[in-house]
């Protein structure tokens, strides 16, 4: 059945989905904001380079993540520079490989959900005295629910499923840097379908079941507004 | 007083607005659609980030040459056109969402008594997605009183109402107006709207002022851009009197004017007590005007007067003329021809025929 590396596998996995994901909220909502709402012309380029995940193959940004993680790269000279060890074939590695992949399915829904929101309620909210941090939490926030759920929702399940990147920088150290896409190419490699079946399986189903949740939230959530 | 002078360039409109008017009761800014009215108010919020110019409002400087209050510090309460009540908190919620940012409560307004007068106890706790368009404009009012604003904005407040909305919070607004102690801008196209509410006016039209002060002042300019247009007309305040004609409602306006109206019944049926106090909006063009008293007419309505003021010049073939009738200020619109004809010159008796006079 499930084997121990596995469990480590799964293990690594879901704390680098985890992680990715938090990353990206925290980073993204302010970039979402400033495409949301900004009239620069700068936009278009920023909203294009934010996008190039969904149409590059992982293993071009895996490998530019690899030259510049390199000792003579710009990340790699960063890091000796201050002592910290190399990001390749390390899990914070694989944390920034995941979270530039994944950037797109963050951003766009909150970009979306934000841009959605139209100016009338901040404005009512600034005539009443909120400061814009106050405005966007007590407003922004919790009018852009469904935003953050699916940006939530689709930054872990895209992580999940990565594989070129991880295989680019991260190698396939068991316990450290594999995870489960890598695992059950390995499983297959090594004829074990059994164990293949268990973690694709469980895979497929998960994704589902994460997708069913937020189509339903959000099936739900137009009918609350339109009630 | 409220003294602006305002400038801002928006995609092709420039708006030039220089005025000032008392800093106490309502103010109209009167215009027809597209002359800039809600972009004025915008401005006087703080929401034109581009406006340059000067503002200040009673005390306090908003904007001028090196200043700029922020919005949220101006404590400008505003009722947009259409209610922008935040659909994830209750009722009860958004009336206490500028309250709760006050940094004192310096003027304590009843809060239970605000929300009896605006008739808005029972929805406390609903959500604002199931209101009708009045209950949200008048939890919208509550919530910009309740945080004690210095200056009260409302941009075309009744204008995404049905007929009978407007109605009846036309009835709340003109009591509840005349009653707070702040003053209001009240942005409208409805010289309905203007003739009930308005202390003040200001007129705006393409994007510049081109009058402002005191209702009687703005509407008796008698060469001004109202007098010439099509919705010129007259206000005047009376009493429904306890003696009334078969069929007709009295108005006593005073000094022995008495105007006879058709009795027909407003839309809610409430307002034509003996006693209440009503204005009436008389449309200039609806006053013709006799050299003697005309006897035997269909018109309800024949007063002496005396002509106060003529226009310089006719326009469009048609001259104003201010007459006073007891004091009171009317004007009367005809034509250039029988002007001419009559000899009608300032300080001349004359009878003013009222053909309609609505009471609003």
């Amino acid at each position: 059945m499930i084997s121990q590396p596995d469990i480590a596998a799964l293990l690594i996995t879901l704390k680098l989905a985890g992680t990715t994901t938090l990353i990206l909220i925290l980073l993204g909502t302010p970039l979402a904001w400033w495409l949301a709402t900004t009239r620069s012309r700068a936009r278009s380029a920023i909203e294009a380079v934010i996008a190039l995940p969904l149409v590059l193959p992982p293993t071009v940004l895996g490998f530019y993540l690899l030259l510049s993680f390199s000792p003579d790269g710009p990340i790699g000279a960063t890091t000796s520079a201050l002592g910290l060890p190399s990001m390749a074939f390390s899990f914070w590695g694989l944390v920034i490989g995941s979270a530039i992949y994944s950037l797109p399915f963050v951003v766009q829904p909150l970009q979306n959900s934000f841009a959605g929101l139209g100016r009338m309620q901040l404005e009512a909210a600034a005539t009443l005295g909120a400061r814009p941090l106050d405005r966007f939490i007590s407003v922004v926030l919790p009018l852009s629910k469904m935003g953050y759920l699916t940006a939530a929702v689709l930054g872990f399940a895209h992580t999940l499923g990565e594989f070129g990147v991880v295989l680019m920088i991260g190698g396939n150290i068991p316990g450290e840097t594999q995870v489960l896409s890598i695992a059950i190419y390995d499983h297959v490699e090594a004829l074990e379908y059994s164990q293949a079946h268990w973690l694709a399986a469980g895979l497929l189903l998960c994704s589902f079941l994460v997708l069913l949740m937020i189509y339903s939230a959000n099936r739900r959530f137009h009918l609350m507004k339109t009630t | 007083m409220i003294k602006a002078n305002l400038q801002l360039s928006k995609s092709g409109f420039k708006l030039e607005a220089n005025f000032s008017v008392p800093g106490r009761g309502v103010t109209a800014v009167f215009g027809p659609s597209g002359c800039g009215k809600t972009t004025l108010l915008r401005a006087i919020a703080g929401l034109e980030p581009e406006a340059t110019g000067s503002l200040s409002v009673n005390t306090e400087l908003w904007l001028g040459a090196n200043a700029r209050t922020p919005v949220e510090e101006r404590r400008v309460g505003v009722v947009f056109q259409n209610p922008s009540l935040f659909p994830h908190l209750t009722v009860e919620e958004n009336l206490l969402y500028g309250r709760k940012r006050l940094s004192k409560v310096t003027k304590p307004i009843e809060k239970n008594e605000l929300i009896a007068s605006l008739e808005i106890e029972k929805l406390l706790l609903r959500y604002p997605t199931g209101l009708s368009g009045g209950e949200k404009q008048r939890v919208a009012l509550g919530r910009a009183l309740l945080a004690e604003p210095k200056l009260l904005l409302m941009d075309e407040p009744l204008s995404a109402l049905d007929l009978n909305g407007r109605e009846k919070l036309m009835l709340l607004l003109e009591k509840f107006l005349q009653k707070i102690d702040i003053p209001v801008f009240y942005v409208t196209h409805s010289s309905e709207e203007v003739a009930r509410l308005a202390d003040n006016l200001v007129l705006l039209a393409n994007g510049v002022v081109t009058d402002h002060g005191s209702i009687q002042d703005v509407l008796g300019a008698v060469d001004g851009d109202l007098s010439r247009s099509d919705t010129a007309f007259s206000v005047i305040q009376g009493q429904i009197a306890t003696k009334q004609l078969q069929g007709l409602i009295s108005v006593d306006c005073g000094l022995g004017i008495v105007l006879q109206l058709p009795d027909a019944t407003s839309m809610l049926g409430v307002r034509y007590q003996p006693g209440s106090r009503v204005r009436l909006r008389i449309r200039a063009r609806d006053v013709s005007l006799c050299l003697e008293e005309p006897q035997r007419s269909s018109i309800l309505n024949i007063l002496p007067a005396v002509i106060a003021q003529l226009a310089e010049k006719p326009y469009n073939g048609s001259r104003v003329v201010k007459l006073d009738m007891a004091g009171k200020q009317l004007l009367s619109k005809i034509s250039e021809y029988s002007v001419q004809q009559l000899g009608l010159k300032q300080g001349q008796p004359v009878f003013a025929q009222i053909k309609s006079a609505a009471l609003i």
